[in-house]
C-alpha cells in the first residue's frame, strides 16, 4: 500500500523549540509569567531584553538546567524535565560565563566534551581539527585555553558547543565582555552557521546582535512583549522617530502632549514616533513654547519598539517613570 | 553511565597529570612522618627507632592517601567556580555518573600517590614480599575509594576553598590520630580503642598493616567488610548531593541556591 500522507510525519518534525505556559517562580518573584514560544527548525531566533528580564531563566529551563515552576518546554519534541538527557542530546550550548578548563589545551577541551557525548574518538578528533580551522583556531587550539585572547576563547567556547554536531545552538549572551571587533567576528560565524541550516536560538541584550536574527522575542519583566521578524518589528511602529531635547523637557512634554503627540518613555530624551517624522520637525521647532537644543530624526531602531512597547530601555537602568501611570497602551484602566 | 564515569575519570586525570610535580612534592610529609619524627619518637619508645619505623610506615601511607584523596576532591569545588562543571552538567550523562566519576578519580589519584611511597619501604624496614605487597596494594586500593568517597560526599556541598583548611583540621587530623596509624591501639586507653572503632581511617590502615607486619588489630574480615559498606554509603550519599543539584543547577551546593 502505498502511504501518501504518513502520519507520523509531523509528529516526527516537531518544531525545535516550543514553550507553553511557561511559570519560574524564585520564591515570591516571578521571574517567568507564562511564556509561550515556538522555534521552528532552521530559525535564528533571538530573545532581547533587558537584563533581569527573565532570558537567563528561561534559557537555563531550556538548557535543563533550572525546572520551570509550571507549563512545559520541549525541545525537538523532548520535555526539558521528564526527557532531560533527550533534550541535552541535541543541544550545543554556549553560557555566559566561560566554561572550557582553562589549564587545557582548545583541541584537549573539545576531545574531552566529545568524550562526554559519547563520540567516538575518531570523529571527536575530526570535528575538533574542522572546527579549529574554521573558526581561525588552528593555531591556537594547541595552547592552553588561558593562554588565548578574549575573542579566541569565546571561538573556543562555540568550537565547544559544536563539537557534537547539535541539531540546535544555544547562546545565552556569548559574546558578554567582547570588544566589537570580537563581537562582529564571533556573530559572523554564528550567521554562517544558521545559514547552513542549523536551529540557533540566543539570547542578548544588545540590539544590533538581535538584528541578525531571522525573528526576534522581546522580553520583559517575564513576558514575551512581542514576537516578529526584526523589519516587521520595527514596522509596528510605523514611520520613524523624532528625538528632542529641549531647554525644558517637562514644559515640551506637556506641550506636545496638549497637541496630539504621544511621547514615549522617559528617558532623557523626548521620543516621538510619527507616520512622517521629517514632515513634523517644522512644525515642532516654530510652535514649541521651549527652545529646542537638538533634533533627531531616525527609523526606528529595535530600542525604540523595545521603548515603545514598555517604557523603557533595553539598557534596563535607566529610571523609570516616577509619575507616569505606566507604560503606553497599558494605562487605561 | 560507564561513559560518564569514563568521560570524568579522564578529563580529572588530565588535569592532575598537569599538576604530577604534586606527586613528587606529595612525599615530603610522609617522609618526614616517617625519617623524623619516626627516627625521634622511635628513638626514646621501647620499640626503637627501626622497629618504630616498621610499625608507622602503613600509618604514613595511609595519611598520604586520605590527604590527596580528600585534596582531589576538594577540584570539585574549583570546578564549580572555574565554570567547566557546567559544560559537563548540560552533556547527556546522569548525575550519578558524574559523582561516581570523581570519586573513582580522587581514588585513582590518592592509589597513585601512595605508590610513590612504596618504594622506601626497604629503606624503612619494611620486607615487602609479593604476597604482602598484593595485600597492601588491595587495601591501598580499598582505603582509596572510602577516603575519596568521604572527600566527595563533603566536597560536593562547598562553593568556597577556603574551608578545605577547616575541614582538614576538624576531621581529618582527628582521624588520622585516631587511626592508631603513629601508636598501636592495644596500649592506649579504653575510651580510644572505643572511638577508633568509629574511624574509617582506622580499619584501613590495620588492613595495610596487617598486610606488612602480620599482625591486625580488627578482624581484616570486618575491616573489608567496613570499608566496603563505607564506599556503598557514602557513594550513595554523594549522588544524592550531585542529584540534588539536577533542579537548581547549583550541583547540591547549597550556596549557590537562588535568594532574592
Amino acid at each position: 500500500m502505498a502511504v501518501t500522507t504518513d502520519p507520523q510525519s509531523a509528529a516526527e518534525s516537531p518544531p525545535a523549540v516550543e514553550v507553553r505556559g511557561l511559570v519560574k517562580r524564585y520564591g515570591a518573584v516571578e521571574a517567568l509569567r507564562g511564556i509561550d514560544l515556538t522555534v521552528q527548525r532552521g530559525e535564528l531566533f533571538a530573545l532581547l531584553g533587558p537584563n533581569g528580564a527573565g532570558k537567563t531563566t528561561l534559557f537555563s529551563i531550556l538548557a535543563t538546567l533550572r525546572t520551570p515552576t509550571a507549563g512545559t518546554a520541549r525541545v525537538f519534541g523532548h520535555d526539558v524535565v521528564s526527557d532531560r538527557n533527550a533534550v541535552r542530546r541535541t543541544m550545543g550550548i554556549v553560557f555566559q560565563e566561560p566554561a572550557i578548563e582553562r589549564r587545557l589545551s582548545g583541541r584537549d577541551n573539545l576531545l574531552l566534551m566529545g568524550l562526554f557525548y559519547g563520540l567516538p574518538m575518531a570523529t571527536a578528533r575530526r570535528r575538533a581539527t574542522e572546527l579549529l580551522e574554521s573558526l581561525g583556531l588552528a593555531e591556537a587550539g594547541a595552547r592552553p585555553a588561558e593562554k588565548l585572547s578574549g575573542g579566541q576563547r569565546r571561538k573556543l567556547e562555540l568550537a565547544r558547543a559544536l563539537v557534537t554536531d547539535p541539531a540546535i545552538l544555544f547562546l545565552d549572551e556569548a559574546t558578554l565582555g567582547l570588544d566589537v571587533d570580537a563581537r562582529r567576528v564571533f556573530w559572523s560565524h554564528v550567521r554562517s552557521l544558521a545559514d547552513a541550516g542549523r536551529t540557533v536560538f540566543f539570547t542578548t541584550h544588545y540590539m544590533e546582535e538581535a538584528e541578525v536574527a531571522g525573528r526576534i522575542a522581546l522580553i520583559d519583566t517575564g513576558s514575551i512583549v512581542a514576537l516578529d521578524s526584526p523589519r516587521a518589528l520595527k514596522a509596528r511602529l510605523g514611520g520613524g522617530v523624532v528625538r528632542l531635547q529641549t531647554a525644558d523637557d517637562a514644559e515640551a512634554r506637556r506641550w506636545l502632549g496638549q497637541h496630539g503627540f504621544v511621547c514615549e518613555g522617559q528617558g532623557k530624551e523626548i521620543m516621538l514616533i510619527h507616520a512622517d517624522p521629517a514632515a513634523i520637525v517644522p512644525e515642532l521647532l516654530r510652535n514649541l513654547p521651549v527652545r529646542v537644543e537638538r533634533v533627531e530624526v531616525h527609523a526606528p531602531s529595535l530600542e525604540d519598539v523595545f521603548l515603545g512597547l514598555t517604557g523603557r530601555g533595553l539598557a534596563g537602568n535607566e529610571p523609570i517613570a516616577v509619575e507616569h501611570s505606566g507604560p503606553p497602551g497599558m494605562g487605561m484602566r | 553511565m560507564i561513559r560518564g564515569i569514563y568521560a570524568i575519570v579522564v578529563l580529572d586525570l588530565k588535569r592532575a597529570w598537569l599538576d604530577r610535580a604534586r606527586l613528587a612534592a606529595g612525599l615530603a610529609q610522609p617522609l618526614l612522618y616517617l625519617f623524623v619524627l619516626g627516627a625521634g619518637i622511635g628513638g626514646s619508645s621501647r620499640l626503637g627507632g627501626g622497629e618504630y619505623r616498621r610499625y608507622i610506615f602503613p600509618g604514613v601511607l595511609g595519611l598520604s592517601l586520605l590527604f590527596s584523596a580528600t585534596f582531589a576532591a576538594i577540584v570539585i569545588v574549583f570546578d564549580r567556580q572555574i565554570g567547566f562543571l557546567k559544560a559537563v552538567l548540560v552533556a547527556p550523562i546522569p548525575r550519578a555518573a558524574i559523582a561516581f566519576g570523581k570519586i573513582t578519580s580522587g581514588a585513582i589519584q590518592a592509589f597513585a600517590q601512595g605508590v610513590v611511597i612504596l618504594p622506601f619501604a626497604p629503606l624503612a624496614g619494611v620486607p615487602l614480599s609479593p604476597l604482602s605487597l598484593l595485600t597492601l596494594l588491595g587495601a591501598m586500593l580499598l582505603s582509596s575509594f572510602v577516603f575519596s568517597a568521604m572527600g566527595v560526599a563533603v566536597a560536593a556541598r562547598f562553593t568556597s576553598t577556603t574551608v578545605f583548611p577547616v575541614i582538614s583540621n576538624a576531621l581529618l587530623l582527628p582521624m588520622f590520630f585516631l587511626s592508631g596509624a603513629l601508636y598501636p591501639l592495644q596500649n592506649a586507653p579504653h575510651w580510644m580503642q572505643v572511638a577508633t572503632r568509629f574511624d574509617p581511617v582506622a580499619y584501613g590502615v590495620d588492613l595495610m598493616r596487617g598486610a606488612v607486619l602480620g599482625r591486625y588489630f580488627f578482624q581484616p574480615g570486618l575491616s573489608v567488610a567496613v570499608l566496603v559498606l563505607l564506599v556503598a554509603a557514602l557513594g550513595w550519599v554523594s549522588v544524592r548531593v550531585f542529584m540534588r543539584g539536577e533542579d537548581d543547577s547549583s550541583l547540591g551546593a547549597t550556596q549557590f541556591r537562588w535568594r532574592r
